[in-house]
């Protein structure tokens, strides 16, 4: 009797596992897609962050459309000038490349305690949500306001805030992909290449005597920074400071006279410490 | 090699931190009693399977390994249905449907696809008991607390005398119900897990 | 049982995920946005329903008669894993789009407690085959009203003042037991004052 349930469970299981087994077979010719085999060549060589940063739906749709020849090849941001080239030689082609990788950096120092706001917000925690509001709650129009539409569009969570209030991004983290950039309403929010060492972190073109007044860490474009640092790539346009990556000079000098004390080194932003230049 | 053990305990704990094996979680842990037969449960299939897939892994072809290890775990499964059935019926009668679902835990086809696949067997066995154990250990605390505030009890083995029920005065005369009822299994789970998250923030920083 | 008592009792009052528990891991998983929500919802609901018919069929017409009802769980699980990869199948044949949408989680449904859950529970209640149809049928559209109406909220969420600790999974949970707590509005006498 014993023998005979052993038995009888053997042969179900091995015969419906059988039955089955073929029945998947039978359905997978039936149901079969083919597939172009370079699509999943190009998927291997992409990042797989799945921003969505080149327009497509991940990057396996961005792989399809690839193959297809219906997409570029330099649209992966993550995926950078490596991803590229193995794209092209994958699909037997040429691509011009830059190397240069860039980062999303915040240009703004302003916290509630150095910067004054027009109302008390409590509505949607979202930047474009209270940017309806008469461009956002601070008095400068220009500032970070702080309530993380950014740090929700990062896929890959670089944006934080740190011991001060401020919204920072890890550079080292950030795979360039330009999301936290389309979601700033304010525009704070710009790529500066990787191997950036100092940041202009103020983006307001009010005049110097207005933004005093509304902010104490804001650049007033008093131009000491061009003349400490005359090779630094400094420029002051629209009472607005900028810096010009491709001049390789010291910027130090600048940094230490800058009146606001709006130069900051990129090193320390993560770590939420100001920089006594 | 000890790692491997400790790592399922409390920092990759499946239950609080990967966040695997919900519905036996939230389903058994009304009484402590249930969390422990469920917990030795699944720590002896994760035992097992772990080690035969460990050991059979070169000889599985890669196409059908999921529908194999889902065999090789549905085969303990159904062993520890019988014993439980045999040994500790009351046991079984509460546990209900979740028995026979362990064998579509989470915890279980994870590790074997993530670790047993790719280890050898002693790492396999350290890796089932750590899991196992911190599974658990998890559900025990969330039993307990859940038990405690809705029933205002502790149900463990009975021996003797003793019907394995320790009430505890002031709540057992007029306990909170919503515990031991699934609304207030979800809400315990959001909670414990927000302290979780504390307590690894807290860790993280000191 | 009558059918719409079937139906009334795996959609409102023993509704799998607010009161069961079967089938949470998607539902904090995939509930984050409707539309996967929706797609993994009727996925499920599909797959449910075949599969306790097939399982079913397997338990009454070779389990029984051969007195082997001990191999329940390995014939029961070995039929939903060929289901869900047959169905994976269909869908990426007839819908790529909807495929892609689902991504890993379709071949996730074969753990899903839900199917395996209904197919049990139905044997356990001792439906009939018409009846343990339409009780998949029923408790995977229980499974889509919990899951949509919890993507619908996590969607509000999205915008909310959540302290830290809380974001993602525990205020899942918490919204979860709220959820479930007003389900439990759904009882028996629901089901006597329907049907008489």
């Amino acid at each position: 009797m014993l023998l005979l349930k052993i038995l009888y469970a053997f042969l179900v299981v091995g015969i419906l596992g059988g039955v089955l087994g073929a029945a998947l077979v039978v359905a997978s010719k039936f149901f079969s897609v083919s597939k172009d085999e370079r699509i999943q060549q190009v998927e291997d060589a992409l990042p797989g962050a799945n921003c969505g940063s080149c327009g497509y739906a991940g990057c396996a749709a961005y792989a399809e459309a690839i193959a297809a020849g219906e997409a570029p090849l330099t649209l992966c941001g993550p995926g950078g000038a490596e991803a590229a080239s193995k794209i092209a030689e994958i699909m037997g082609q040429e691509v011009e490349v830059s190397d240069r990788k860039m980062v999303a950096q915040v240009h703004c120092r302003g916290t509630k305690e150095t910067t004054s706001y027009l109302y008390a917000y409590r509505g949607l925690k979202d930047c474009n949500a209270v940017h309806a509001l008469f461009q956002g709650d601070k008095e400068c129009k220009y500032g970070c306001l702080g309530l993380g539409s950014c740090m929700k569009v990062c896929p890959v969570d670089a944006i934080s805030y740190d011991s001060g209030g401020r919204v920072v991004v890890d550079k080292d983290a950030c795979i360039s992909c330009g999301n936290c950039i389309e979601a700033c309403p304010t525009g704070v929010m710009q790529f500066v290449p990787y191997e950036a060492d100092y940041i202009v972190a103020c983006n307001s073109k009010d005049k110097g005597a207005a933004v005093r007044k509304y902010c104490s860490v804001g650049c007033i474009g008093c131009k000491i920074c061009e003349k400490k640092s005359p090779e630094g790539g400094f420029k002051v346009e629209n009472f607005l400071s900028s810096i010009d990556y491709d001049k390789m000079g010291d910027r130090s000098e600048a940094a230490k006279g800058c009146p606001p004390k709006c130069i900051v080194r990129v090193d320390s932003l993560i770590k939420g410490v100001d920089e006594k230049a | 090699m000890w790692k491997e053990f400790t790592k399922g305990l409390f920092r990759e704990n499946p239950i609080f931190v990967i966040v695997l094996g919900l519905c036996p979680t939230l389903g058994v842990s009304s009484r402590v009693i249930n969390a422990l037969g469920m917990g030795a449960g699944v720590i002896f299939v994760l035992l097992c399977s772990n080690i035969f897939i460990s050991l059979l892994k070169n000889f599985i072809p890669n196409q059908v390994r999921i529908p194999s290890y889902i065999v090789i775990i549905a085969s303990f499964v159904t062993v520890v249905q019988m014993v439980m059935q045999a040994f500790l019926p009351d046991l079984y009668d509460s546990l209900g449907v979740f028995v026979p679902l362990i064998v579509v835990n989470c915890i279980i086809l994870g590790r074997a696809e993530a670790f047993a696949s790719k280890n050898g067997v002693g790492a396999s066995i350290l890796d089932a008991l750590g899991m196992g154990i911190g599974f658990t250990l998890a559900l025990t605390v969330i039993s307990l607390v859940r038990e405690v505030f809705g029933s205002g009890t502790i149900t463990l083995f009975a021996f003797g005398d003793f019907d394995g029920v320790v009430r505890i005065p002031g709540i057992v005369d007029s306990p909170a119900r919503v515990f031991v009822l699934a609304a207030g299994a979800l809400l315990v789970m959001g909670y414990l897990k927000a302290l979780v998250g504390i307590i690894q923030e807290k860790g993280g920083k000191g | 049982m009558s059918y719409l008592g079937i139906i009334i009792t795996f959609v409102f009052i023993n509704n799998f995920i607010l009161t069961q528990f079967l089938g949470l891991c998607p539902f904090i998983g995939v509930s984050k946005n409707l539309e996967s929500a929706v797609g993994m919802g009727f996925a499920v609901t599909f797959v449910m329903a075949l599969a306790s018919f097939a399982t079913w069929a397997i338990y009454h017409l070779i389990l029984v008669p051969l007195n082997i009802e001990f191999l329940q769980t390995i014939t029961f699980i070995l039929v939903i894993a060929s289901l869900v990869q047959f169905v994976e199948m269909v869908i990426q044949k007839i819908s790529p789009p909807l495929y892609k949408a689902l991504g890993i989680f379709l071949p996730l449904i074969t753990t899903n407690c839900a199917v395996m859950g209904i197919a049990l529970i139905a044997v356990q209640n001792k439906y009939n085959a018409l009846e343990s149809f339409v009780a998949g049928i029923a408790a995977g559209l229980g499974f889509l009203l919990a899951i949509v109406l919890m993507s619908t909220i996590r969607e509000k969420l999205d915008n909310e003042w959540i302290p830290k600790p809380f974001r993602g999974v525990p205020i899942a949970f918490i919204t979860g037991g709220l959820m479930a707590l007003a389900f439990m509005a759904f009882d028996k006498a629901l089901l006597n004052n329907l049907l008489g």
